[in-house]
């Protein structure tokens, strides 16, 4: 190495205030330091600036929701999540808060979207079931002849209930599919109107009666007893209402 | 499949978890935006879960912060439009007349003013404010700058020694007027 000179410890000031320099440099620069009051002087200032940074620079530590959000998208499917999380960025970025952003994200996790693929497979499965004159594969308005057929086609017993006295006749049954899961599918009749009580096992909790519409047509849909129910009809919320009311409490 | 996901989940658990608050840090220093901040942490741990296969070990905080410091510099780009964004390229690396003509009395300053300090520092441009980010407050050695920043080990030393100059003479500019 030439000669230490100013020049020469300015251009490597940092390297020996970060310990970053081979020991000899080191040695060499620290011998100059203490000759020359002026960069002495200038590493003073430097350490001092390095000392305010590092104490009084803030720390910007990741929220808790942040680290969550991301475990939890990682969990699952990894596209799905981050279009949801893309969306929410774009729709509001700048303005979205923290606490906001949380919440968000809390009641995307709360509600998943998978209620609305059941019952949207299940208006479906409605509408086929009516064009195609398959509403029933068992004929019967009797439940102990529906409920015995189910038996040993579902790995599930689906509650079957007559509902006749209520104005609600049963039809029959019949085996359907539902998000590649076989359903037992209840036919009713209420007037002239054809309904649909499709019936799935689930892991998920219990839930309360949760009316929509779509295409049309009313839903009902709750979760009880391992058992996701949806019934779908094109009679109006109230009567289809009632009929989820009298089937929840036949259970 | 689902063993190896679990397994994934475990690696990122031990690998990548513990460097949350770095990538944060880092991205919401280059950002200056908080929601901004968790989008680009929120996408690059995505990232880096899905190459942790290509992972061969070493430094895991830098190949994160690798990835963070991409992505915000892409959320700048973006959020510029058809601006011209000041990243910093472009600006001599070699140039040490700045810092060497620096010579003024900072001992009179009061270096405790953190307002002062956050604010000269988000003036200024990501590539200076960067590294003093990456030394000062990760504490990381100029190594470890140079894997993140993508640069030789010299460049990070020459871009401190200009970035700690231009600090100082953003914090007697915001000092004076003050």
């Amino acid at each position: 190495m030439n000669e230490m000179n100013c020049g020469l410890c300015h251009s490597l000031m940092q390297g020996y205030m970060d310990s970053e320099l081979e020991t000899p440099v080191q040695e060499r620069l620290a011998e100059h330091l203490g000759n020359c009051s002026e960069c002495t002087q200038r590493l003073d200032e430097m350490k001092r600036l390095a000392r305010a940074v590092k104490a009084h620079a803030p720390y910007y530590r990741a929220p808790m929701s942040l680290t969550e959000s991301i475990r939890s998208s990682l969990q699952s499917p990894p596209a799905s999540k981050t279009t949801t999380w893309k969306m929410l960025c774009n729709w509001g970025a700048p303005v979205l808060s923290a606490a906001v952003f949380a919440a968000a994200l809390f009641l995307y996790a709360e509600t998943p979207s998978s209620d609305d693929i059941w019952t949207d497979e299940a208006v479906s499965s409605h509408v086929r079931s009516l064009m195609a004159e398959h509403l029933m594969d068992i004929a019967s308005s009797d439940k102990h002849t529906v409920k015995p057929w189910f038996t040993g086609k579902l790995d599930f017993s689906p509650p079957v209930y007559d509902f006749s006295a209520q104005g609600f006749p049963l039809l029959g049954g019949r085996l359907d599919y539902l998000q590649h899961q076989t359903a037992a599918a209840l036919s009713y009749r209420h007037d002239k109107h054809i309904i649909n009580t499709f019936v799935v096992p689930t892991t998920q909790a219990d839930s309360g009666l949760q009316s929509q519409s779509k295409r049309g047509y009313n839903i009902v849909s709750w979760r009880q007893n391992h058992m996701r129910f949806i019934i779908v009809s094109d009679l109006d919320k109230q009567q289809l209402e009632t009929l989820g009311q009298l089937t929840r409490k036949g259970l | 499949m689902r063993l190896s996901h679990t397994a994934d989940m475990k690696r990122f658990d031990e690998l990548l978890a513990p460097h949350m608050d770095a990538a944060y840090n880092l991205a919401r220093w280059l950002t200056a935006n908080e929601s901004a901040a968790h989008d680009v942490v929120q996408e690059s741990a995505l990232k880096a879960f899905k190459f942790l296969h290509r992972f061969e070990g070493g430094n895991a905080k830098a190949w994160l912060l690798t990835i963070v410091r991409n992505e915000s510099y892409n959320w700048l780009k973006a959020s510029a439009g058809h601006r011209w964004v000041a990243i910093g390229e472009g600006i001599p690396e070699d140039d040490m007349a700045l810092s060497h003509a620096l010579t003024p009395e900072i001992d009179a300053i009061r270096t405790e003013d953190a307002a002062l300090l956050q604010q000269a520092l988000k003036a200024l441009p990501p590539v200076f404010r960067e590294v003093i980010v990456l030394k000062e407050l990760e504490d990381m050695p100029y190594k470890d700058i140079a894997k993140v920043t993508d640069v030789p080990l010299g460049t990070v030393m020459s871009r401190l020694a200009r970035a700690r100059a231009m600090l100082k003479t953003e914090f007697m500019k915001l000092y004076r007027h003050e």
